[in-house]
């Protein structure tokens, strides 16, 4: 039998800013799982078992928004499709469905957070819930695969770049404003090629990406926009990367950077790596480690908190956003018997 | 080999295994620089440590 839970809430379809009918659901089915539970000032699902002045706690972070799409959901060949089955209800549903199983040590109390709007920039719920605790250790809601343990994200940063010049006759030989942007981009593919030289790894390097490029004209005046995105590596800050690109822009243009994330990487060695490494092996699996070049709340929280942090759920991330998003009812049991040994041996 | 280090599975070198290590520690052998996994503590037994992988999203 699937979990109750999981399919109950990739039912409630949940856009970004149209939550609240799944968290209202989350936080009714804590309520009869023996967990303190309610919605937040923002609108997250909070849920928590154990004492709340426990001198230890584990934040177990997911988020119940998606992005938009509706599937039907079904259950086929032990298959849940749905949108957010994989990205990324199962891994808040796995937290929730193992805080509940679970026995919680002394010492110790387990948060399970159904974070808002982290499919879009503003990462309301975990930007509320960074500033309200300070846990030991951390795991975000997001797909690894059941054997699997996300250790860091890239940071990420957005360019809106717009020039505008007096119309002039095509037969003069002064550059467009067209073609005055598509230098900016080549100087910018140039200057991440240069930076990127000895990095082999895809998470070392930084990703430009030309998102949009639009020129129009009123009759009196031509204008170039360009929206360029960029995946960063941990050894390149936002606001570091804007000041190199903005050289290359002509002084009479507009720059404006926004979505700006720092990367983060975990360390390996910590209590939560470990702790993650034997609840894998205990059943039956051989783990591995992954970094993923998209963000996640990680990078929202992670250096804030400093504590051990890694990313963990059920599910192929390679079916994030995808029409085709389904999750393996038996890698999401197989998640819950890992969290679960996992919060019983902290 | 002393009694407090572990031979590496790959290269066969000596690796020092500390005196406090824990249970999915990760060592380093310093002379082949492959990451090995301490998956027990009695018997001491250690594995490849993970791969470690790239992937897309979120």
């Amino acid at each position: 039998m699937p979990s109750e839970l999981l399919v109950e809430l990739v039912s409630r379809y949940s856009p970004s800013r149209h939550e609240t009918p799944a968290v209202e659901y989350l936080v009714a089915w804590m309520q009869g799982h023996d967990f303190e539970a309610h919605i937040d000032e923002v609108g997250n699902a909070f849920g928590r078992r154990g004492p709340a002045n426990a001198p230890h706690t584990l934040m177990l972070l997911g988020h119940i928004d998606t992005v938009p799409g509706e599937i039907p959901v079904r259950v086929e060949d032990g298959l849940l499709y749905g949108r957010g089955s994989v990205d990324a209800k199962g891994s808040l549903c796995a937290f929730a469905d193992a805080t509940a199983l679970a026995i919680i040590p002394d010492g110790w109390q387990v948060i399970v957070v159904g974070a808002v709007e982290e499919e879009v920039a503003t990462s309301k719920g975990a930007h509320h819930i960074r500033d309200q605790f300070c846990p030991d250790l951390c795991i975000i809601g997001e797909p690894s695969g059941a054997d699997r343990i996300t250790l860091g994200y890239k940071g990420r940063l957005l360019v809106d770049f717009s020039l505008t010049r007096p119309l002039a006759h095509t037969a003069r030989p002064e550059p467009s404003v067209g073609a005055l942007g598509a230098a900016f981009w080549y100087e910018i593919l140039g200057w991440c090629a240069a930076q990127n030289e000895g990095h082999t790894a895809h998470f070392d390097q930084i990703m430009p990406h030309l998102r949009s490029i639009n020129t129009e004209s009123d009759g009196f005046h031509d204008t170039v926009r360009l929206t360029v995105g960029f995946r960063l590596p941990p050894h390149h800050t936002p606001t570091s990367v804007f000041a190199e690109i903005s050289r290359f822009a002509p002084s009479d243009a507009t720059l404006q950077p926004s979505s700006m994330e720092q990367a983060y990487q975990g360390d390996k060695n910590n209590a939560l790596v470990r702790g993650m490494l034997s609840a894998i092996r205990g059943q039956g699996a051989r783990p591995a480690f992954v970094s993923k070049t998209g963000t996640s709340d990680m990078n929202v929280v992670g250096a804030q908190w400093n504590c051990p942090i890694v990313a963990y759920g059920p599910g192929d991330s390679n079916l994030d956003h995808t029409p085709n998003e389904h999750l393996p009812l038996a890698e999401y049991d197989k998640a819950v018997a890992v969290l679960r040994y996992l919060i019983e041996r902290l | 080999m002393s009694n407090n280090n572990v031979e590496c599975l790959e290269c066969g070198a000596d690796v020092r295994v500390p005196g406090n290590v824990m249970q999915g520690e990760i060592l380093k052998c310093g002379d082949c620089g492959i990451e090995l996994e301490v998956t027990e503590l009695n018997p001491l037994t250690i594995d490849l440590a993970p791969m470690e992988m790239e992937d897309w999203g979120e």
